[in-house]
């Protein structure tokens, strides 16, 4: 058996053993360590827990006028996490439109080196800075609210999801595209008819894999102005009730978890397993979206 | 294989192929393929038969030597002029059958000088897909179909191009006896018909002389490709 074959455990035992000698090198005093258990047990008993969940009561002011029963929809928890849902969506819809064709000119495997390289360098940038320095930027530029957001986050995701992208392209097996340049098919061709569909399974959890995260990192450009729930957070942060971030943190683990489970459902159409499971209701929509809906517009549109 | 009143689909003249000019895999020294003939090429594993189908398709460039393909060289070839159907088949598994056929279909250059071409390459499509025993599976996935029938999908989307010369690695394997025939028939008339070539790698003898009109056995008794001298192709004499 050779290096190779085991590369990935040599691998991870070698970055293990240098990590050791990294934070013994960071750490000066370890003994800090021992009284960490008592100060979380502390700050979990006398500041975080209960969650105090008057944050999905209704705000005292604007009045709210809705139904009683979905007076919710007033509370500070159900306007910054929709705020936030809309500004993660926004940004991973643009960002994605934007990353995949720059994906595809950044992929080795389909152009030629120097195009891939001015790509790359272009999608190094955008990435180079993390979404909150972009915030920052554009709150400075466009001032306060959620088109900062919007802004900072769509570039980030061009920036990281266009590096995912060109990344699981370049992983695809050679021959579909041998296949496709022996036929002569143009290279928007490949792309479109070859490389997409190939890839859809990853390109797509790609994709919610990056909307999960606008929504997590929605929460942290919040707390620089750049609007959602990051703003509540922010604020109750600065009056020490550290009892409704507990509360909010919690909501937004719930988001987390539902995207999770839509990114499970939207890939098992494009997998094996998929294939075996009982569709449920979400997989049954999205394939009759898929197989049918989908087809149909494009055919309608793409008539002569 | 020779016929002076034809111009060859494909010919090669002292063509060395191989990825390392140190290590050739195969030379030829004359090859000519004209409209119509079927041509198996038959020889042990690791020989360079795949290689040699790859640099013919324009997809792996000679060590030297002169090769044309449809009077052109490999690197020239007009759109859907060579259909070649690799050993693992090449296939977009995620995709529909029809989505597979469509994307051959879309380099006929009969069917794109239509002005209703995205109509014309569908309705060929289908026509092909039917043809090769599919029609059930039209809109399934590839990635659902068997391996035989994944096999026929990729010849679907091959005939779909009207080809002057199609190339097929082992196209036959995994496919039972009854399928065996109906793909060779649809493949074998097509060729007839439109006076196209066909060069097939073929592991099995017996089968390659009974399809074919020449047989190319390369061999030199040696295994492993990349340690073994430059081999030349025997060829044998016409059936």
């Amino acid at each position: 058996m050779s290096f190779r074959d085991n590369a990935v455990i040599w691998f991870s035992f070698i970055g293990l053993l240098i990590s050791v000698f990294l934070i013994n090198n960071l750490v000066d005093d370890w003994g800090r360590l021992s009284g960490s258990w008592n100060n979380l047990t502390i700050f979990i008993s006398e500041s975080l827990w209960p969650p105090n969940w008057s944050v999905i009561e209704p705000q005292a002011y604007p009045v709210c006028t809705v139904y009683p029963l979905f007076d919710f929809t007033c509370s500070t928890a159900w306007i910054g996490i929709i705020e936030t849902l809309k500004i993660a969506f926004i940004s991973t819809i643009f960002g994605s439109i934007i990353s995949l064709p720059l994906a595809l000119l950044a992929a080795r495997n389909l152009n030629p080196r120097w195009i891939s390289f001015i790509v790359r360098f272009i999608l190094a940038a955008a990435r180079s800075l993390p979404s909150i320095i972009w915030a920052i930027f554009f709150v400075i530029l466009v001032g306060f609210g959620p088109i900062s957001g919007i802004l900072a986050m769509t570039i980030y995701t061009v920036g990281y999801l266009g590096k995912l992208q060109y990344e699981s392209i370049e992983g695809i097996s050679s021959i579909p595209l041998e296949a496709g340049k022996s036929m002569g098919l143009s290279r928007y061709e490949i792309s479109k008819g070859i490389v997409i569909p190939e890839n859809a399974n990853d390109l797509i959890s790609q994709i919610i894999f990056m909307f999960e995260y606008n929504v997590r990192h929605g929460t942290v450009i919040g707390i620089v102005g750049a609007g959602g729930i990051g703003y509540y957070i922010n604020l109750y942060l600065k009056f020490l009730q550290y009892d409704k971030v507990i509360a909010y943190l919690i909501i937004i683990f719930i988001v987390v978890l539902i995207i999770d489970f839509i990114s499970i459902s939207a890939r098992s159409l494009f997998t094996e397993e998929g294939d075996s499971n009982a569709d449920s209701i979400f997989t049954s929509f999205l394939k009759l979206w898929k197989e049918t809906i989908l087809p149909q517009g494009l055919l309608f549109f793409s008539r002569k | 294989m020779e016929d002076e009143n034809k111009t060859p689909i494909v010919q090669l003249k002292d063509t060395v192929i191989g990825f390392n000019s140190s290590k050739p895999l195969v030379e030829i020294t004359n090859m000519e393929i004209f409209p119509g003939e079927v041509v198996a090429v038959t020889g042990p594993s690791g020989i360079g038969k795949t290689t040699l189908l790859r640099t013919i398709a324009g997809l792996v460039k000679p060590i030297s030597g002169y090769i044309q393909v449809c009077g052109r060289n490999p690197s020239q070839i007009q759109r859907g002029e060579v259909g070649y159907i690799p050993q693992r088949l090449g296939l977009v598994r995620h995709a529909s059958v029809l989505h597979n056929v469509l994307l051959g279909a879309k380099t006929n250059q009969k069917l794109s000088n239509s002005y209703f071409s995205s109509k014309a390459e569908k309705n060929h499509s289908l026509k092909t897909i039917n043809s090769l025993g599919l029609s059930e599976k039209t809109h399934e996935p590839v990635r659902r179909l068997s391996g035989g029938q994944q096999r026929r999908v990729a010849i679907a989307r091959t005939l779909s191009q009207s080809p002057s010369l199609i190339m097929a690695d082992e196209f036959l394997s995994e496919l039972d006896e009854k399928t065996i025939n109906m793909v060779l028939r649809e493949i074998l008339d097509y060729v007839r018909a439109s006076k196209a070539a066909l060069l097939v790698v073929e592991h099995d003898v017996s089968r390659a002389k009974e399809m074919a009109d020449h047989l190319l056995v390369i061999d030199d008794g040696r295994v492993n490709p990349f340690i073994s001298e430059t081999r030349t192709i025997l060829l044998e004499a016409e059936k």
